[in-house]
């Protein structure tokens, strides 16, 4: 905490017009408890600067309060040299821009705004960044040798860190293997290319900083980025900072697919049969040895299909119009039907699509498969040409089903777990630590594997962070993460190698990664009071907490986003960060000055997050929207911490009403911390009794979704809420 | 019952035309149908034309093949660059070369005619040279600077004629020298070739280049002459420039060598013969020339350029039947009367054909006028 | 001797993904955008597909990285004249033009109201109007105004009424070399020009517009307010059409496909859903390309009411009574042309990559080949492709520049 601090205000940018600075001032010298209260016409401009840094090193500060514009704003320019602790007080966006200029209400908002300010400088303090015990380990561990982690593995290499490559099988190379040729992926992409699966499996092992790992598995990870310590099954033990899952796909099986021949016909086969079949030399009948003259590839073959998988692909239509090449190559005259939905050749693709129609033994048609029979030596499919608008059928001698891809994280046995609430086994969510297929083993209370999405794929959900899966320091890549293609799966693995080694620098600093990428901050526990209610092991996204015997949790800092969840849902409130803490917020809380009864002017206290709804507030002033004086905001790093503690310190500090207002949670969900803001709402509708004790209604307290570009709807939210709270008159606790 | 696709067919498809993938890139878009004018009077799916040769299960018996009039608007909208006028040359070609189906009777008897006669009448090829008196035009000679083809119609046909009366009487009177072969020359075969008669194409194409020859630079009147001309025989062995009439007069204009002394006072809009405008590029030349002449205010259809709509006469269609209601040339006369105009420029003799045969259909030959540009011109000089 | 730091040319969603990641790992970073303000085509969005979000939400996260990061050093208003040099040491020649706005800059705004010059909107394609000092939107960064010069008649006015000194109507054009070890060209798309498309009336029937204006209708801070409406009389539109590949997978414009279009429009038929539920829409399209689990949100729509995906493309739309239009296009599944009028043509037009001139080797296209080394392409200067991909692939540019500079490329 600040031993001393100043505060600095700025009447620029019509905040000098809207309050009265100096007025401002000695509220923050005299209840702020500021050792210096200033004011200035322009804090951000070298002057002001000086003006600040002159005190810091003369009056010794080491707190500065510096209420002028808002903490997204001019951020270098309130960056100290010497370390002090800064808090930003939003005088403009939240204060001089949206409301009336010389009123009251104006001037009782800034002071709050003041007296928040003051109160959390003299109780935060400058983190320190976390030291754990053993030391910090900056190599990568790349899980699966396919062509995915083979290059993430050079990748991390070449940036000049050391990499551990692990494979399960003999060797390395996984399904490229299993592939004759590749479809181009450069100008003017009209050639098959070679794999190079060779050269770069060559490449990779002649790499000093690549330690390959063959013929094993992760049996267990322990520990947190930057001390992760791995014994894989074959007893090799070593320690890396960050971990780059690359564990591939394998095919859908195709024995569910009898509706389309599979099984009733050994000529019916998958793509993947093809290649393997192609590479072996050349494309025959299984059932004679003969050549096939005649093949017909089926697309989308259990795929974009509710009975099978739902998604698509993506790399099947070009990998047919490869494999039809095959075909024609080794012979002429043989007749390649292709068989599709939507032709999907995306990009520079479009050209290998032509490149591929050229070829007179190839045609298209776009239609649905009526049927696929075995018809005396050959095989007759029919197909309703749409293109055609009739039936059309071809008998020939190999039909090939452009079967799709399944993660390997898919579980190949779905699990269950007991539900204590409905005291029945449920199945395993997806989004589970529990839920994927081993590759891992990490020992984490929360499960040994990634959380993964809808089909069993662990990707982000993220559209702008690809990488953020939701166990710190371990990244998704290839085609575990989506179905893509080699050269996409490359890009992907360079991507997941760029993360890991961001994660072990970051992490050996001290500093978190995505999104507080700049906080050294982290949770720290009060053992004595714990409970062991296990609140903060299970709700935490991350799976920060291990637990003991006993459930005490045993927090991971280095695993930490540094969101404040845990801290939020501890009933006994034991978590606390240096800079953001449960007394901190409620002292905020406790600073505004709640008018009594009679002054007729009710008090609001919205909890914001500061990802998307304190922007969006910022916005709505840029815009000078105009809304309610009597509103009171305190952001929050997730409306996930809010500590229910806080609402009642609202209520019985006598606001009326207390808003949430967090980002959109749900399927599609924009919390930051994945799931921060449900469960504030969740936390929020348990609040009901607490409020009933204090002889207040339910509806005083209200969680809101919303979106950063809803600025316009901010006001009315403000006003829906005074609506609501009228009927029931101003809270009683006001004047105790 | 289900159809088998047949690549034997494909094979044969594509052979037609060597070195090229025709269908084959052809990826199903339908562009071609929503640009193809016959869906303005009926339904003509070429689309599906072009899904069925790619299948090899074109029925040649189809009268859909001899639908197409060649405009290229389908080509030069194509977004994958299919051929399409080469695709419908290929099935034309296998039904006349081979037998394999009818031709239409009417098409059937102007190409026996061109074979037999060297014009789609069936008039004695010595009478082809007779207008040339008349008109003051001279013999051609390897000497003359320029030589003359009028074209099988304006040779031919009385009405049309005009066409070819118009201009020579401007070159006269721009002391160009110029002669025609008359008897000797034959048609050019342009339409023949899109009917998919090849054979008959290859020998009026020889006959014609050994008649032209020491010709140095050549003048048509017809864009379908001056199309084969300037892009089919030079391969065969031709070796001589050709020009457009209107490129002609534009040069001549533009040079000083051709001056105005009259008005022509009318609002004038301009047809884009396909074989000039979209198989050619040449969209300019003829609309300076119109904007030259004193007193014509030029107007334009609402679909002008790339874009016009045709006459319905390429592609061997000019001696096919088209039943009333499902022509295009109605639909531009409509279009023209509704653009104010009073004069309808023409700059083919098929278009004229078309135009003159429409306006009396629809009744409406005392509202619009159809006039060559080479009349227009010889009227203001 | 080579260079530790790390060039991105271009601050679009790539660039800033490239220029903060690198910065994060501790690379010092210098991120050159041509134009005043960073986030690029992204900003111009209303939402990204799947997930209907927020641009600004993940550009908020990005530009608060940015400026908790010393590392990361900013130049707008930058265009690259020059790149030559080979891995590990590079340099670049970079025309800085003058945005006569200083770092005094609050974005107070006063300015905003004493000038007196009017020009087209570009943020908004054009659609409405702002003055020569402006400032995008709320969520603009770097936070501060910029003056356009070719607007600017330079009376001075805004330079008056500024308290803080920021306006420097004398600043001029600077040329600056920049060294790095290793190069990330991220400099993006720009639409196709939709006028080229004769066929499709646009910029003749105004009731026809491109897909991404489309986005700036439908977003808040857009020429509507987030109003989809009619440009011609501003009604609301009861029937919808979207033109796929209009201009991509065409010899004639863009061979190439422009990989997006087709989520963008299933994206922008919810727009339309939302606003207008009874609203009657179509979408002509040749294939479409839903990739990988993309697929979801199309099967969404397909299921959508008064929604029809027809296969066929557009061929030609004249603009008929009452500012609508008319369409002609084979339904294929039908086999026959159809001629739909409606009230609004939404043509989905592709994606052009921007090129910077020097030592790069570029596909027939225009897009930075994947074989260049040490100077690496990221989104949609590579290739033309979503927001998701473009962060994946920026992410991977960026180690492959570090590698250029730990290593020489090697």
């Amino acid at each position: 905490m600040a031993e001393k601090f100043g505060c600095y205000i700025c009447s620029g940018c019509g905040i000098g017009d809207a309050v009265d600075v100096e007025g401002l001032a000695g509220i923050a010298t005299k209840e702020g408890k500021a050792a210096v209260g200033k004011t200035h016409a322009c804090l951000c401009n070298e002057e002001g600067i000086a003006l600040i840094t002159g005190d810091i090193s003369g009056e010794g500060l080491d707190g500065i309060v510096i209420a002028a514009c808002s903490s997204r704003a001019k951020v270098q320019e309130f960056t100290f040299e010497t370390p002090v602790f800064v808090e930003r007080v939003n005088l403009r966006e939240h204060v001089a821009w949206c409301h009336t200029p010389g009123d009251e209400d104006t001037q009782m908002l800034a002071e709050d705004n003041i007296r928040m300010g003051c109160v959390k400088t003299s109780k935060a303090s400058l983190p320190d960044a976390y030291e754990p015990e053993e030391e910090f380990g900056k190599d990568i561990m790349v899980v699966g040798g396919g062509i995915t982690g083979i290059c993430s593995a050079l990748d991390v290499a070449k940036a000049g860190y050391t990499a551990h490559l692990v494979e399960k099988e003999p060797a390395l190379g996984g399904m490229v293997n299993k592939l004759h040729k590749l479809y181009p992926k450069s100008s003017p992409y009209q050639e098959l290319q070679d794999t190079g699966i060779e050269d770069k499996i060559k490449e990779v092992e002649a790499n000093s900083r690549v330690t390959i790992h063959i013929g094993t598995e992760v049996e267990k990870t322990e520990g947190s980025p930057g001390i992760f310590n791995v014994t894989l099954k074959n007893g090799d033990t070593f320690k890396v900072g960050a971990i780059v899952q690359a564990t591939g796909f394998k095919p859908y099986d195709a024995s569910k697919l009898e509706n389309l021949g599979y099984g009733k016909s050994p000529d019916v086969i998958t793509n993947l049969q093809m290649e393997e079949m192609a590479q072996r030399g050349s494309i025959v009948r299984p059932s004679d040895g003969k050549e096939a003259q005649s093949v017909a590839f089926i697309q989308c073959a259990g795929q974009r299909d509710k009975d099978h998988l739902a998604y698509c692909s993506s790399t099947c239509c070009m990998t047919s119009l490869k494999q039809a090449l095959y075909l024609t190559e080794q012979n002429p005259e043989a007749e390649a039907y292709i068989f599709y939905k939507d032709m999907r050749t995306p990009a520079q693709y479009e050209d290998f699509y032509k490149r591929a129609q050229e070829e007179t033994g190839i045609f298209l048609a776009k239609g649905d498969v009526n049927s696929i029979s075995p018809n005396g030596g050959k095989i007759t499919v029919e197909v309703n040409d749409t293109l055609l608008g009739e039936d059309i059928a071809v008998e020939v001698d190999l039909v090939v089903l452009a079967t799709g891809m399944v993660p390997n994280s898919f579980p190949e046995t779905l699990k269950t777990e007991y539900d204590p609430e409905t005291k029945e086994d449920v199945p395993v969510q997806e989004d589970s630590g529990m839920y994927a297929e081993p590759a891992l083993g990490l020992e984490y209370r929360q499960g040994p594997e990634l959380p993964t999405l809808k089909y069993g794929f662990p990707d982000s959900h993220f559209i702008c962070f690809p990488y953020e899966t939701r166990r710190t320091g371990i990244y998704a890549a290839g085609c575990v993460r989506q179905p893509q293609d080699t050269a996409a799966c490359a890009d992907d693995a360079a991507g997941a190698a760029l993360k890991a080694i961001q994660c072990v620098e970051q992490t050996a600093k001290g500093m978190a990664v995505h999104p507080r990428t700049w906080d050294k901050s982290f949770p720290e526990l009060f053992m004595q009071r714990c409970t062991q209610c296990k609140r903060c092991t299970i709700e935490c996204p991350f799976g920060v907490y291990n637990e003991d015997e006993k459930t005490n949790p045993l927090p991971n800092p280095t695993r930490c986003r540094r969101c404040g969840i845990c801290m939020g849902a501890c009933p006994e409130r034991i978590i606390s960060f240096k800079d953001y803490s449960v007394d901190i917020i409620g002292s905020m809380v406790k600073a505004i000055e709640v008018p009594e009864e009679d002054e007729e002017k009710p008090r609001i206290l919205a909890f914001m997050c500061e990802n998307d709804a304190y922007p969006a507030l910022d916005t709505a002033g840029m815009n000078h929207i105009q809304y309610n004086p009597w509103v009171r905001v305190i952001p929050l790093r997730c409306l996930g911490s809010i500590n229910l503690i806080w609402i009642s310190d609202a209520m019985n500090k006598g606001f009326d009403g207390v808003l949430l207002i967090g980002c959109v949670h749900g399927d599609d969900y924009q919390c930051h911390y994945m799931k921060g803001s449900e469960l504030a709402e969740t936390r929020a509708s348990k609040i009901a009794e607490t409020l009933q004790r204090l002889m207040l209604e339910a509806e005083r307290v209200e969680v809101h979704q919303l979106q950063i570009d809803e600025w316009n709807k901010v006001p009315q939210i403000f006003d829906d809420f005074m609506e609501t709270l009228e009927p029931f008159g101003p809270n009683p606790m006001k004047d105790f | 019952m289900s159809v088998a696709p047949d690549k034997e067919t494909v094979d044969i498809l594509l052979m037609q035309e060597e070195d090229q993938a025709l269908f084959k890139i052809c990826y199903q878009c339908g562009t071609c149908t929503g640009t193809c004018p016959w869906n303005l009077v009926r339904n003509f799916s070429v689309r599906t034309i072009m899904h069925k040769a790619q299948l090899g299960l074109i029925d040649f018996g189809e009268e859909d093949i001899w639908q197409c009039a060649t405009c290229g608007a389908c080509v030069s909208r194509c977004p994958r660059g299919v051929e399409i006028i080469d695709v419908m040359r290929a099935f034309r070609k296998i039904i006349a070369e081979m037998g394999v189906a009818k031709v239409p009777d009417s098409l059937r008897m102007s190409v026996k005619n061109i074979a037999a006669l060297g014009n789609p009448m069936g008039e004695p090829d010595d009478k082809r040279g007779n207008w040339m008196e008349a008109a003051g035009v001279k013999p051609f000679t390897p000497e003359t600077e320029y030589l003359y083809f009028s074209c099988c119609v304006p040779a031919f046909d009385g009405k049309i004629r005009r066409m070819a009366t118009s201009l020579t009487e401007i070159l006269n009177k721009a002391g160009i020298d110029f002669g025609a072969l008359g008897n000797a020359e034959k048609c050019c075969g342009e339409s023949v070739r899109k009917a998919g008669s090849e054979s008959v194409f290859m020998s009026l194409a020889q006959s014609n280049i050994e008649a032209f020859a020491g010709a140095k630079k050549v003048i048509a009147t017809s864009p379908h002459c001056y199309h084969t001309f300037k892009n089919e025989y030079p391969e065969l062995g031709a070796e001589f420039e050709v020009m457009h009439y209107t490129q002609l007069l534009d040069q001549l204009i533009q040079d000083g060598k051709l001056t105005f002394s009259k008005e022509v006072k009318a609002k004038v809009i301009y047809h884009d013969p396909c074989y000039l405008g979209r198989h050619n590029d040449e969209y300019e030349a003829p609309r300076r020339v119109l904007q030259a002449i004193p007193g014509v205010e030029l107007i334009e259809f609402p679909d002008n350029r790339q874009s016009a709509l045709c006459c319905g006469g390429g592609g061997g269609r000019v001696w096919m039947e088209t039943p009333v209601g499902e022509r295009f040339s109605e639909l531009k006369i409509e279009q023209a009367i509704e653009a104010g105009a009073e004069v309808l420029a023409v700059a083919c003799p098929y278009c004229m054909l078309m135009f003159d045969d429409a306006l009396l259909v629809t009744d409406k030959e005392d509202v619009l006028k159809i006039k060559d540009i080479s009349e227009l011109v010889a009227e203001a000089i | 001797m080579g260079s530790q730091k790390i060039l991105v040319i271009g601050g679009g969603i790539s660039g800033l993904t490239a220029a903060v990641e690198a910065a994060e790992v501790g690379y010092d970073v210098t991120l050159v955008e041509q134009t005043p303000y960073l986030g690029g085509r992204v900003t111009k969005m209303h939402s990204y597909f799947p997930k209907l979000c927020v641009p600004d939400c993940g550009l908020e996260i990005n530009y608060r990285r940015i400026k908790m990061n010393p590392k990361v050093k900013i130049i707008t208003q930058a265009e690259v004249e020059n790149i030559s040099g080979r891995p590990g040491d590079y340099e670049a020649t970079v025309k800085v033009t003058p945005r006569m706005v200083n770092d005094n800059c609050t974005a107070c705004g006063k300015c905003v109201e004493a000038c007196p010059v009017e020009i087209p909107n570009e943020f908004n394609y054009g659609m409405d109007k702002c003055k020569a000092i402006y400032i995008t939107n709320g969520m603009a960064f770097p936070q501060k105004y910029a003056i356009n010069k070719e607007a600017c008649d330079g009376c001075g006015k805004c330079k008056e009424v500024c308290e803080y000194n920021a306006i420097d109507l004398d600043m001029s054009e600077e040329t600056l070399t920049i060294k790095a070890g290793g190069v990330v060209v991220a400099t993006g798309w720009t639409p196709y020009e939709a006028s080229n498309l004769d066929t499709l009336a646009f910029g003749k029937a105004p009731n026809v517009i491109a897909n991404v204006m489309m986005e700036r209708l439908a977003a808040t801070d857009g020429p509507t307010q987030g109003k989809i409406l009619r440009p011609s009389d501003s009604a609301e539109p009861k029937s919808i059409a979207f033109v796929q590949c209009a201009g991509s997978r065409d010899q004639n414009h863009l061979p190439y496909c422009s990989g997006v279009c087709c989520m963008g429009s299933l994206k922008q038929i919810t727009y339309v859903k939302e606003q207008y539920p009874d609203a009657q829409i179509s979408m002509f399209y040749i294939d479409i390309r839903a990739m990988g689990y993309l697929e979801d949100f199309l099967v969404k729509v397909q299921e959508m009411e008064n929604v029809s995906l027809i296969k066929g493309k557009v061929a030609k739309i004249t603009e008929v009574a009452n500012g609508n239009l008319k369409l002609e296009v084979e339904d294929i599944a039908q086999g026959n042309k159809i001629s739909p009028e409606v009230d609004l043509v939404v043509l989905a037009t592709g994606l052009v990559p921007s090129k910077v001139p020097g030592d790069i080797n570029y596909d027939e296209y225009g897009f930075v080949a994947p074989d260049n080394i040490g100077i690496v392409g990221a989104g949609c200067a590579k290739k033309p492709t979503d927001v998701s991909n473009s962060v994946m692939d920026a992410t991977g540019a960026t180690i492959k520049a570090i590698q250029s500079v730990v290593g020489g490329g090697a």
